[in-house]
């Protein structure tokens, strides 16, 4: 399998090439190749995922070339344990998206060609091993997320597209001023991360915690981490559903991902410093806050974007503990949030697409007419809440499990949370499923294949992960646990390990 | 009586400007008997195509003659090619865009020609007499050209502003030039070089230094001496607009970079102080005006402020990194620019300019082609990657680090972030807002659109692949 | 001359280059601010003319008050031209009275 990531990350590029030549009278033909140039990405993926070494902690399937001489920039790609996690979800989640975009009827060639470019982009990110390389895909999802929002969004997209600009360029400038300092901080100078690794150590302390307060930043926008949350909340509103999922479903990653990848990798004395009020702290009250705040909506669909802040806590909160359980469960709950939200935001989708309104309060009884949605929506609601046999509760037990060896007094906190996830999610369910039926909505039909064929897939996923979360597990362990120690020995040597 | 001796004179180091001197005057004869305008525009666009690529053959080639003032190397290839590829670009945009304007093609083309020869003695000058001269050949030929369309009010104002200002700096320039040569006792660079170190009249020469930094930042429009360039920019013919945004604003930095960093190299302690102020004043109030502004023309004018700005962060980090970013980042700005105002200028028609945001709304459904290329400029003038202006931008602010201006390079990435506003909202206008529903035929503007994808071609394949277009940039530098 | 030491000359430029200044910022009509831009030019002649004389090499500062002189010629004619065509449209040459563009 010679360059494959290369291949999967670009497949869908070339895909968008297509699409833009395809007549644009023919919507139908349109979509069809779009799903049919996310399909090998996917393909591979799972490929990938058979033959994943799981015993190395060393990067695999890497693809080197040099690209600007002049500053050692090479195009480099790789996966260890975490990336490959987060590719296999983007590679999931594309073809469903795309399905669940079907019913896209303005601007169905524009809007196809920005989602694939946005793949590539997204892969991209996940894939990158040379910092400059992962900054210029960083950057080229940007744009197709914004056109995808601002055109094809709800009535006040365009504010909602300009605000998750303007967010997301800012932080990636902080972004761009950290990594030139970091280029430049030691002989030889390099972007490529694996050789960064550590190289923090050559800053004093207080350099080291301003770099990493600059990356944390550019990442907790895309987290979203309180208070740099606001334009998540309105993007979610604004997007139509296909990019809801997306932006849930990867972007969110993309922040801890990158803290993962670049804040631990490069610079573990200051995360050890900095990583109490920075993520164990502020993750905590994300989950509170979060869940609160999602208490509060009559919006369906700003429901669950309240709930993504709120579970995307517990990532913080696990990542912040130096634990074997907390790291793992922060990196298994990334992926469990990523499925279970996308189901989330799928689920609210169908039921737009027939009421044409998200108003809480406008449903009721909808379990009567609707029988197989609201056998999903159940088990949707029932997994984000972290029922047992469910996937999000190995990740939440492990990252509780995992912080509660060094915060103690956060994890109570966390923990006690979770009943206010619980009111929320089972008083949504109530509100929406059960209870008197509206006249109105007496003839809704119930989901139909295509919805199906977008539902079914993650959550089967869900299921399985409850039961056998090893899957998961055992890709990201040794990356982690690697990781882990890395970043315990470079802030205990306070030098760069080798 | 002394015995006035002829220097021995290499004819090729002068061929570009010659080539380019001989196609003005022969456009300028034509213009009399040829009325029409495609024919003109073609010769125009062949004797320039004829120039670059003789200039191209000269490649490798390196001599100074008229007796040291004048020289032919790498860093004056790499400028000429600017020039002369900026040239061509704006003639194909000229040759749909005079169209019914009324402006003499014969003459507006010989002008062109005339200008870009000024250009490239600017380019190729390493005596200030020489740069004196070359800035003269070229600003004389733009005033010209900035009011070129006699009837519209707006042009004439703008012709008229600009050659106030112009020969107001050029005051300046002079008055600096003759301290300098006051202190020194040379025009020659490479002899200013070695006589600044050791200068009696250290006073007078830091204030002639400080004069040339006044007549140059009127030239490349940086803050303060910007005053004139909005109006202008706005005033001027979109095509003339163009050739000042880039190649008049590059010819401007040849000389600077040649002069700075050459002749006056042994100073750099006391000028960059000076040029960080600049530099920094440049980028922020460019791109705060810019902000305001509700004229596509218009705020293209002040983001060429800001541009401006970028470039004298380059200048400032100066050594081998920063006077590489420089020539790289006016290549890459000269295509996103001309891209830009290409796209401005195809949307007007004579009588209705078209310029403001409203005037954008829809537009990227109803001109598909125009959308796009226009979403590549305004995002590639952000710096947003992979676009040519991200590369553009990356090279300068990591050659300011590199030399430790980590203000300066934080101020600049800043700027960045705050341009991304304005330039969006040339996007949003163009995609987000609903635009009147126009039935009827569009123009058809064959050269024009040639020039803006050529552009766009050009900011993405920079963009993608900078390393081969650095290296260029590194030997014209190198070769100082 | 030799009785006259440089530094009246350079004065007598500074001053010439001090009135060209103000004329250039205080005028508002055209033709009087092209009037002080050439006072700025003559400032820098009498400066070239004068280190010319009182320097080493003196051919290179005479040589280049020529070309001063010829370019600020030239400069002047397109200028004119330029007020003229003002003139026949706006009807005056203030430059404050010509504002078809904002300000």
């Amino acid at each position: 399998m010679d360059h494959v990531l290369t291949w999967m990350t670009f497949l869908p590029l070339l895909g968008a090439a297509v699409v833009l030549c395809l007549p644009s009278r023919r919507p139908g033909l349109i979509k069809r190749v779009a799903l049919l140039s996310t399909l090998p990405t996917f393909a591979l993926g799972v490929r990938l995922f058979a033959a994943f070494d799981r015993a190395t902690t060393a990067y695999q399937y890497v693809d080197r070339t040099p690209w600007i001489a002049s500053y050692a920039i090479d195009y480099f790609v790789g996966v260890d344990g975490v990336s490959i996690t987060m590719v296999l979800l983007t590679a999931l989640l594309c073809p469903l998206c795309v399905l669940a975009s079907f019913g896209i009827d303005k601007g169905v060639k524009g809007y196809f060609a920005l989602f694939l470019m946005l793949e590539t982009g997204m892969l991209g990110v996940f894939v990158a091993l040379d910092f400059f390389l992962f900054y210029v895909f960083w950057e080229v999802m940007l744009l197709p997320m914004y056109f995808l929002i601002g055109v094809w969004g709800g009535p006040r997209r365009e504010y909602a597209a300009i605000k998750f600009f303007l967010y997301t360029f800012a932080g990636s400038v902080l972004m761009l001023v950290a990594m030139l300092v970091l280029y430049f901080g030691a002989a030889p100078h390099t972007f490529a991360i694996p050789e960064l690794a550590g190289r923090g150590a050559v800053f004093d302390p207080r350099t080291q915690q301003l770099l990493w307060l600059a990356l944390f930043v550019a990442f907790a926008i895309k987290i979203p981490a309180f208070p740099f949350h606001t334009w998540l909340p309105d993007a979610h509103v604004e997007a139509p559903t296909a990019i809801s999922v997306i932006l849930a479903g990867v972007l969110l990653k993309m922040g801890t991902y990158g803290l993962l990848r670049i804040n631990y990798g490069i610079l573990p004395a200051a995360t050890l410093d900095l990583a109490f009020w920075s993520l164990a702290a502020l993750g905590t009250f994300n989950i509170v806050y979060g869940a609160l705040c999602a208490l509060a909506q009559t919006d369906l669909k700003k429901l669950v974007a309240y709930s993504s802040i709120s579970h995307m806590g517990y990532v913080m909160l696990g990542m912040a503990a130096f634990t074997p359980q907390g790291i793992n469960g922060a990196v298994l709950q990334m992926f469990n949030h990523g499925t279970i939200t996308a189901l989330l935001f799928l689920l609210v989708g169908v039921i737009y697409d027939r009421a044409h309104h998200r108003e809480i309060a406008g449903f009721g009884g909808l379990a009567g007419v609707m029988p197989v949605y609201t056998g999903v929506a159940a088990l949707a609601f029932f997994a984000a809440m972290g029922l047992p046999g469910l996937s999000a509760f190995i990740s939440e037990v492990l990252v509780l499990l995992g912080a509660w060896q060094r915060h103690p007094g956060l994890t109570i906190v966390a923990a006690s949370a979770i009943v206010l996830t619980a009111g929320y999610l089972l008083w949504t369910l109530q509100r929406v499923w059960l209870g008197r039926l509206d006249e109105r909505y007496a003839a809704l039909p119930d989901v139909d294949a295509r919805e199906l064929a977008t539902l079914l897939p993650l959550a089967a996923i869900v299921l399985a992960l409850g039961v056998y979360p090893h899957a998961v597990l055992d890709l990201i362990g040794a990356s982690l646990g690697h990781l882990n120690e890395l970043v315990r020995a470079g802030a205990a040597a306070g030098v760069a390990p080798r | 009586m002394e015995q006035l001796l002829l220097p021995a004179i290499d004819w090729l180091a002068v061929l570009p400007v010659g080539l380019t001197s001989i196609l003005g005057l022969v456009l300028l004869a034509l213009g009399l008997f040829v009325d029409d305008d495609e024919t003109l525009g073609w010769i125009t666009l062949i004797g320039l195509a004829v120039t670059a690529v003789a200039t191209a053959c000269l490649a490798g080639q390196k001599s100074i003659t008229f007796n040291g003032t004048f020289a032919l190397d790498a860093y004056a290839l790499f400028f000429d090619l600017l020039f002369l590829v900026a040239g061509i670009v704006v003639v194909l945009m000229s040759m749909t865009y005079l169209e019914g304007t009324g402006i003499p093609s014969g003459d507006y083309y010989g002008l062109l020609a005339f200008a870009i020869a000024g250009m490239i003695v600017m380019a190729s000058a390493t005596d200030l007499i020489v740069v004196f001269l070359g800035l003269e050949i070229m600003s004389i030929s733009v005033y010209v050209l900035a009011g070129a369309w006699r009837t519209q009010l707006r042009s004439n104002e703008a012709a008229m502003k600009y050659f106030l200002l112009g020969a107001f700096a050029t005051g300046f320039l002079l008055y600096g030039i003759a301290l300098v040569y006051g202190a020194t006792g040379a025009f020659r660079l490479d002899r200013i070089a070695t006589a600044v170190g050791d200068t009696p009249n250290r006073t007078m020469l830091i204030a002639g230094v400080a004069m040339l930094i006044i007549a140059f930042g009127f030239k490349v429009a940086a803050v303060p001496f910007h005053m004139w360039t909005p109006d202008v920019y706005e005033g001027a013919p979109t095509t003339v607009t163009a050739l000042m945004a880039v190649a008049v604003k590059a010819a401007g930095f040849a000389a600077f970079v040649r002069v700075f960093l050459h002749g006056f190299g042994g100073l750099h302690a006391d000028w960059s102080m000076l040029l960080w102020v600049i530099a920094a004043l440049t980028m922020t109030v460019g791109n705060v005006l810019a902000l305001a502004q509700r004229n596509v023309k218009r705020m293209l004018a002040y983001s060429s402020i800001a541009h401006a700005g970028y470039i004298l962060v380059a200048l400032v980090a100066s050594g081998a990194a920063g006077g590489t970013a420089a020539l790289f980042y006016l290549l890459v700005y000269s295509f996103m620019t001309l891209g830009a105002f290409g796209v401005v200028a195809a949307l007007g028609s004579v009588g209705e300019p078209n310029e403001t945001l409203d005037d954008y709304a829809g537009i990227g459904f109803r001109r598909p082609l125009l959308g796009v290329t226009m979403t590549i400029f305004m995002l590639s003038l952000t710096g947003i990657p992979p676009l040519a202006g991200f590369a553009g931008k990356f090279y300068v602010f990591t050659a300011a680090i590199r030399e430790g201006y980590y203000v300066l390079a934080v101020i600049g990435v800043l700027n960045s972030a705050i341009s991304s506003a304005y330039y969006v909202r040339v996007l949003i206008a163009m995609y987000l807002t609903p635009g009147a529903e126009e039935h009827g035929r569009v123009a058809r503007q064959p050269y024009l659109l040639t020039s803006i994808v050529v552009s766009a071609v050009m900011t993405v394949v920079v963009g993608v692949f900078p390393a081969l277009w650095m290296q260029l940039a590194r030997f014209g530098f190198l070769s100082l | 001359m030799p009785g006259v030491p440089l530094q009246h000359v350079l004065l007598v430029g500074l001053v010439l280059f001090a009135l060209g200044l103000y004329t250039v910022l205080t005028r508002r009509n055209a033709i009087g601010i092209l009037m002080g831009i050439e006072l700025l030019l003559n400032a820098a002649n009498v400066n070239y003319v004068a280190f010319a004389r009182y320097s080493g090499a003196p051919t290179d500062g005479q040589i280049f008050a020529i070309f001063v002189v010829m370019l600020a010629a030239a400069e002047a004619a397109v200028g004119l031209a330029i007020v003229l065509g003002i003139y026949r449209n706006f009807e005056s040459i203030d430059v404050d009275a010509t504002h078809a563009l904002r300000h």
